[in-house]
């Protein structure tokens, strides 16, 4: 049977790449430390497949058709097409559809109704974080892709429910394989709004703390209190939930943070200790 | 409110790079393919971002000032205007 065996989460600021130059040294620092240790955490799981969750960008979807949530089951999936993520070395990136079939059958089973695509591209929210983990050669994604740009939004306890058939369906996919998750997006940012540029980092405290804590209850709480007042881009956060309702609610560690206005966005990275479950 | 055509302008330039070079290399021939609607038009014309801001997504709306070039501390001060413009027209019934 496959075995989850790293759960993880990080922001995938595209200032990051397009806007690097700009990132103050000491910035620049606690961004490649964070981001480099995350790597090297995704490396050392050594899974066989990544399951990655990750808004998209207005690149796969339009206003015509926008799914909550969408499996890509394709063989291959396309790399960034994004003209500033040239330099990105995954032009193409092997899916795992097996996986991903198993997955949208464990979801219907519980009550789950997932978009299903046999043709993505991910953009610069899945690459940006494995890009800049040094994840080269990259294994096989499963790709889930979240609207969390355009609301009406997937509710909170959902995406944590999410999460945890996630776990389910790895525990119960019949071929001996290793298996990673990893959530990307968040923390607080705002896009295209008024606020623009504004980072709440008591927020993003109090939001690490609350995954810290594992309380559930509060963790939703806080989320659908807090969510709506602060700038679009923290919707993202969802993503990170569907990542502790997979780790079991359990085990989160921080790997760092960095309010960096120069990209806009109060940039976290973190992993959950799979061990810690009881 | 979003307005569909738009949207899906914003949507196809930000989607194809050689169509923001031919967009940044000139604009009619590229904006009388859409069906906007004759403010909008003007709108987009004339760099309106507070006008722009309420008929698109604010994502869209990001993506594409930057594939049409304006600068970023421009943009910056636009956006953040249509938040004080906004509330003043609330404030004001």
């Amino acid at each position: 049977m496959a075995e989850l065996v790293g759960v993880y989460a990080s922001s995938h600021a595209p200032l990051i790449i397009r806007g690097w130059k700009n990132v103050s040294p000491a910035n620049q620092g606690s961004l490649s430390r964070s981001m480099t240790e995350l790597g090297s955490r995704i490396k050392a799981s050594k899974a066989d497949v990544i399951i990655e969750i990750a808004p998209d960008h207005w690149v796969n979807f339009f206003i015509d058709n926008l799914p909550s949530i969408c499996v890509g089951m394709g063989e291959e999936h396309e790399g960034p097409a994004e003209p500033w993520m040239k330099d990105c070395p995954y032009k193409t990136i092997k899916g795992h559809p097996k996986l991903a079939n198993h997955i949208v059958e464990t979801a219907l089973e519980h009550d789950f109704e997932p978009s299903m695509s046999h043709h993505l591209t991910l953009d610069h929210g899945f690459c940006i974080p494995l890009w800049r983990g040094g994840l080269e050669p990259m294994p096989p994604i499963v790709p889930h892709l979240s609207t969390d740009l355009a609301p009406p939004h997937r509710r909170v306890r959902r995406c944590l429910q999410w999460g945890t058939m996630l776990a389910e369906a790895v525990r119960t996919y019949p071929e001996d394989i290793r298996v990673a998750l990893l959530a990307t997006g968040g923390l607080s940012h705002s896009i295209g709004e008024p606020t623009m540029g504004e980072i709440d980092e008591p927020f993003d405290r109090e939001c690490i703390r609350h995954f810290e804590s594992g309380d559930e209850r509060k963790l939703i709480d806080f989320l659908n209190e807090r969510l709506p007042t602060i700038g679009n881009g923290a919707a993202e956060i969802r993503n990170w939930v569907a990542a502790h309702g997979a780790a079991d609610r359990r085990g989160f560690e921080l790997i760092g943070y960095c309010n960096c206005p120069e990209v806009y966005v109060g940039c976290g990275f973190a992993s959950w200790n799979l061990g810690a479950r009881v | 409110m979003r307005d569909y055509w738009l949207s899906k302008l914003f949507f196809d330039l930000q989607s194809s790079a050689p169509l923001g070079e031919e967009y940044r290399a000139g604009r009619k021939s590229i904006l009388d393919r859409y069906p906007l609607k004759p403010e909008v038009r003007k709108a987009v014309e004339r760099d309106d971002v507070v006008f722009l801001a309420s008929r698109v997504n604010p994502y869209l709306l990001r993506f594409y000032f930057v594939v049409a070039g304006m600068p970023e501390t421009e943009f910056l001060n636009k956006v953040r205007n249509a938040g004080a413009e906004s509330a003043a027209r609330s404030s004001h019934g």
